[in-house]
C-alpha cells in the first residue's frame, strides 16, 4: 500500500516555487531518507504531507486522503522538527501525559523510560532545555507516539554523538517492534545511511532521485588519473563532479553504467577507478557546479 | 563485528560474509535456523531490508535453505560451498593481485615461493 502518493506538487510562497511538480509514491513501513540542501524544499515537503500545509497545485494524498486540514491524517501523522509548539505552561513530565491523551497508539510506559535513561527532570520546562536536550525530548514524543506516518526533520539537531547514536538504535528498535512508514530527513546520510531502506533525493524542489539505497551507493563511480586521460575517457560520459588533484591529475565522478570496454579503456589509460560514497553521491548530484566551492575561488 | 561502514563495501555482502565466517566457524551447525533479519538488523543497527537482502545472497548461493514460516537455516553441505567459493573467487584474486605485484617489484618466482614457505614455517614455529 502507497502511505503517500505526490503527484505535480507544487507549493509557491511568494515568486518562489518551494515545490516544483514533485511526484513520488512512499510505500508503507519504509524508512526513506529525505535528502537534499539547504532550502530544497524538504521542510516545506514534510509540512505539506504533514497537512501543515496546503499545496499550490498538483495533489497530495496520505493514506488515500488529501492531507490538509484532514483529521484522520492528523491522528495518523507526527511531524517532528525543532520548533515543536509545546505548551510552555506545561512542565515535561505534563507535555508526556498529555500527548498521550492525543495518540491512540502513544507507549507512556517506553515514554518513562526513555525520560528517565535520558536524566530528563519531570519539573522541568521544555523552553528552558538546550538545543541537544530540545531534540531528545521532541524524539521522544516522535516515537512514542507510534503514528503509522512518522517524519523527523533533522531530528538529531543539537545532539551529541552519543545521544545521536542512542536516537538512531532506539529508531530502529522501536521500527522492527512495530513496523511503520518513516520518513527521515538529514544532512548526516552518512549516518543514517544503513537505518534506511530508501533515499529521495530532492534538488530545487524536484524529485532528483529516488531509490533502493544499496543501488544509490553504486549509482557512480570515480575514476583518477592524468588529466588528459581523464578527459579523454568522460568525454561522451555524464560527468558529475570533477577535481584537479596534484600535478596534472584530475579526479572525476560518472555515473556507473560502464561497459567492459570502458573498463579495459580506463586500464589501458592507468586510471583508477574507486567507489563513492552515498553521501558523495548526494553531495555532486546537489551541488550547482560541478566543481563544488572551488568554482567560486576560480580567477578567470 | 563491527561493519565497514566507509562506504566501500555494501553492507548486505559484510552481512553475507559475517554469516558465513559463522557458519565456518562452527557457531552454526547444519540444520540449524540462522539469525533472522530482525535479529542482523538489531545487531548490527542496520534496516531489517539490507540484512535480508544478505540472506537471500546466501540462500541463491545454497549456503542457506528457507523453511517457510519458520525462518532460514544453515545447508548441511554449508561449509563446503562457502570454503570452495572463497577458493575459488576469495584466494584466486589475492594470487592474482600477488604475483602481478611481484612482477612489478621483479621478484622471481622461486623468491616469491619462498616468501610464502617462509611465512608457512613461521605460522608452525607459533
Amino acid at each position: 500500500m502507497n502511505v503517500i502518493e505526490c503527484r505535480g506538487l507544487t507549493k509557491v510562497y511568494g515568486k518562489t516555487k518551494a515545490l516544483n511538480h514533485l511526484s513520488f509514491t512512499i510505500e508503507e513501513n519504509k524508512i526513506t531518507g529525505l535528502i537534499g540542501r539547504n532550502g530544497s524544499g524538504k521542510t516545506t515537503l514534510l509540512k505539506t504531507i504533514a497537512g501543515y500545509l496546503r499545496e499550490t497545485s498538483g495533489e497530495i494524498k496520505v493514506f488515500s486522503e488529501k492531507s490538509f486540514n484532514n483529521l484522520m491524517v492528523s491522528a495518523n501523522v507526527i511531524y517532528i522538527n525543532d520548533q515543536m509548539n509545546f505548551p510552555t505552561a506545561l512542565t515535561l513530565r505534563e507535555v508526556l501525559n498529555v500527548s498521550a491523551m492525543f495518540y491512540e497508539k502513544w507507549d507512556h510506559e517506553l515514554a518513562n523510560r526513555l525520560f528517565d535513561y535520558f536524566s530528563f527532570q519531570s519539573t522541568h520546562y521544555y523552553n528552558d532545555l538546550s538545543k541537544g536536550m530540545k531534540s531528545t525530548f521532541n524524539m521522544i514524543v516522535g516515537l512514542c507516539a507510534r503514528c503509522a506516518l512518522t517524519m523527523f526533520d533533522e531530528p538529531t539537531t543539537g545532539m551529541d554523538a552519543a545521544v545521536r547514536k542512542d536516537f538512531y538504535r532506539a529508531l530502529l528498535k522501536d521500527y522492527i517492534a512495530y513496523p511503520r512508514t518513516i520518513l527521515l530527513s538529514s544532512h548526516h546520510l552518512e549516518e543514517i545511511e544503513d537505518l534506511l531502506e530508501d533515499i529521495l533525493l530532492i534538488k530545487e524542489g524536484r524529485e532528483h532521485l529516488h531509490m533502493p539505497i544499496g543501488e544509490l551507493k553504486e549509482w557512480a563511480i570515480g575514476i583518477q588519473g592524468l588529466s588528459e586521460n581523464v578527459e579523454e575517457w568522460t568525454r561522451n560520459k555524464e560527468v558529475i563532479y570533477s577535481k584537479d588533484i596534484g600535478v596534472n591529475r584530475t579526479y572525476a565522478v560518472v555515473k556507473n553504467n560502464l561497459s567492459e570496454a570502458d573498463h579495459q579503456k580506463a586500464k589501458a589509460a592507468d586510471l583508477a577507478l574507486t567507489q563513492v560514497t552515498s553521501s558523495d553521491v548526494c553531495v555532486y548530484l546537489t551541488s550547482k557546479t560541478k566543481g563544488g566551492i572551488d568554482d567560486v575561488f576560480i580567477k578567470d | 563485528m563491527i561493519l565497514n561502514m566507509d562506504g566501500s563495501k555494501p553492507i548486505y555482502l559484510q552481512i553475507g560474509e559475517w554469516l558465513e565466517r559463522e557458519i565456518l566457524n562452527g557457531n552454526f551447525g547444519s540444520d540449524q535456523k540462522i539469525y533472522s533479519q530482525y535479529q542482523l538488523a538489531e545487531l548490527f543497527t542496520i534496516n531489517p531490508a539490507t540484512a535480508a537482502k544478505g540472506l537471500t545472497l546466501l540462500a541463491e548461493e545454497n549456503i542457506l535453505y528457507k523453511k517457510r514460516g519458520l525462518g532460514m537455516f544453515v545447508s548441511p553441505n554449508a561449509k563446503e560451498i562457502i570454503i570452495n567459493k572463497r577458493k575459488n573467487q576469495t584466494l584466486k584474486k589475492l594470487v592474482i593481485e600477488i604475483v602481478m605485484e611481484s612482477e612489478r617489484l621483479d621478484v622471481s618466482k622461486e623468491e616469491l615461493i619462498q616468501m610464502i614457505n617462509d611465512v608457512k614455517t613461521g605460522e608452525a614455529g607459533e
